[in-house]
């Protein structure tokens, strides 16, 4: 019951509105390439979609951990088979604009670097080797993990 | 799908069955009148549901218009929120038989939480903090030797869960038992937290309340049965 209570009281908003967030910008699969090779430092890109159920859940993890290794790491959002509408509307409610993120309407990108559905997350080193590739929702030990490897 | 996460669950809850099973067999079973293995399953799912809620909250996400995030569990359970759930359920399943239960379900209670951390060979996810120690184990790809910290856990589990079923032998007193468990549970977390990698705040809070309220319950219940003699 108090559960209930605190869901009802907790808002469910982040601290932006959509429409001060700009259009994601569209990306292919060499511009992502491109990226991971003159990244200064290590990358995490991360596949979501505002209709996907799980990116949902695994986003307030994400925030948290870019707080947390954002020196250290860039972190990268790739929004597949989206609306820019619906994605700026995503980003404003779980505050994700704190990062850069791209538009891939068709959603190619990730299959071009091994990876299939949604969420995924990659983490690559230095130089754009992949060091690790999580299918589906990613937990909080195994993100401060894979994170705690890619800073040494 | 991956189906990992399905594996170590099913793990605990056969480790939980089969201490159980084991100690009723050996007359070494709860004095009460309630289906163990029923209580169990009762306030295991209580305590799940009331953690992943409780981890959904505290994330910003509200369950009431979000409640198809209730079912992706893999992103979070609050530890404290899933255990006083479980232990508020197994009291009201258990009623006036509450502290028998407990202690009945208390051995069992262990080695579940010790199938649960050793599933994480299933998963791939033991890995802890770095360390120099020779027996460290590395991600895929990597040369960083980490703390096997999910075996640790689950080891230290196990070996609580063979302390209680001794001190079920040797006592007559279930809230002792209960009270020990309870501590036994928050001083193997306490004691194996810092080797895992987190993000934000960790629930040490939580790990202390249990070892100080099980343990309070133990010294009290001892003093109590001294003064009855």
């Amino acid at each position: 019951m108090v559960l209930v209570v605190a869901a009802a009281c907790s808002s469910n908003g982040g601290t932006i509105d959509a429409a001060d967030i700009d259009a994601l910008p569209e990306a292919t699969a060499s511009d992502i390439e491109a990226l991971l090779a003159d990244s200064e430092r290590p990358v995490v890109m991360n596949v979501w979609a505002s209709w996907c159920i799980p990116c949902r859940s695994e986003a307030p993890l994400l925030a948290q951990a870019h707080t947390s290794f954002g020196d250290d790491i860039r972190f990268v959002g790739i929004d597949v088979r989206d609306s820019q509408s619906n994605a700026r509307e995503f980003l404003a409610e779980f505050d994700l604009d704190i990062f850069e993120h791209y538009f891939d309407s068709t959603g190619v990108i990730p299959g071009a670097f091994g990876g299939r559905g949604v969420p995924l997350t990659f983490f690559f080193r230095q130089g754009g080797e992949l060091s690790y590739l999580h299918f589906g929702v990613i937990d909080e030990r195994t993100l401060a993990v894979h994170l705690d490897e890619l800073t040494r | 799908m991956e189906f990992s996460l399905l594996g170590a669950a099913l793990l605990a809850v056969a480790a939980v069955y089969a201490v159980i099973y084991w100690e009723a067999a050996r007359g070494n079973a709860a004095d009460c009148s309630k289906d163990l293995w029923d209580v169990a399953l009762g306030s295991a799912t209580a305590g799940l549901v009331t953690g992943r809620l409780a981890a959904m909250i505290i994330a910003g996400t509200n369950p009431l218009t979000n409640p198809g995030d209730i079912l992706i569990v893999r992103s979070g359970v609050d530890t404290g929120w899933a255990a006083v759930g479980a232990l508020v359920a197994l009291a009201v399943i258990s009623r006036r038989e509450t502290v028998a239960v407990a202690a009945g379900l208390s051995a069992a209670s262990l080695a579940g939480l010790g199938a649960w951390e050793a599933g994480c060979l299933v998963r791939d996810t033991c890995h802890g903090t770095v360390t120099e120690l020779p027996w460290g184990i590395s991600l895929g790809g990597s040369e960083i030797a980490r703390h096997p910290v999910g075996i640790y856990t689950g080891l230290l589990f196990l070996l609580a869960a063979l302390g209680v079923m001794w001190l079920k032998r040797r006592t007559q007193d279930p809230l002792l038992v209960a009270g020990f468990a309870l501590a036994a549970v928050g001083a193997v977390r306490l004691a194996t937290e810092p080797m895992r990698s987190a993000l934000g705040s960790r629930p040490t809070g939580w790990y202390l309340a249990a070892i100080v309220v099980g343990l309070s319950v133990a010294v009290a219940s001892r003093y109590r049965s001294q003064r009855a003699r």
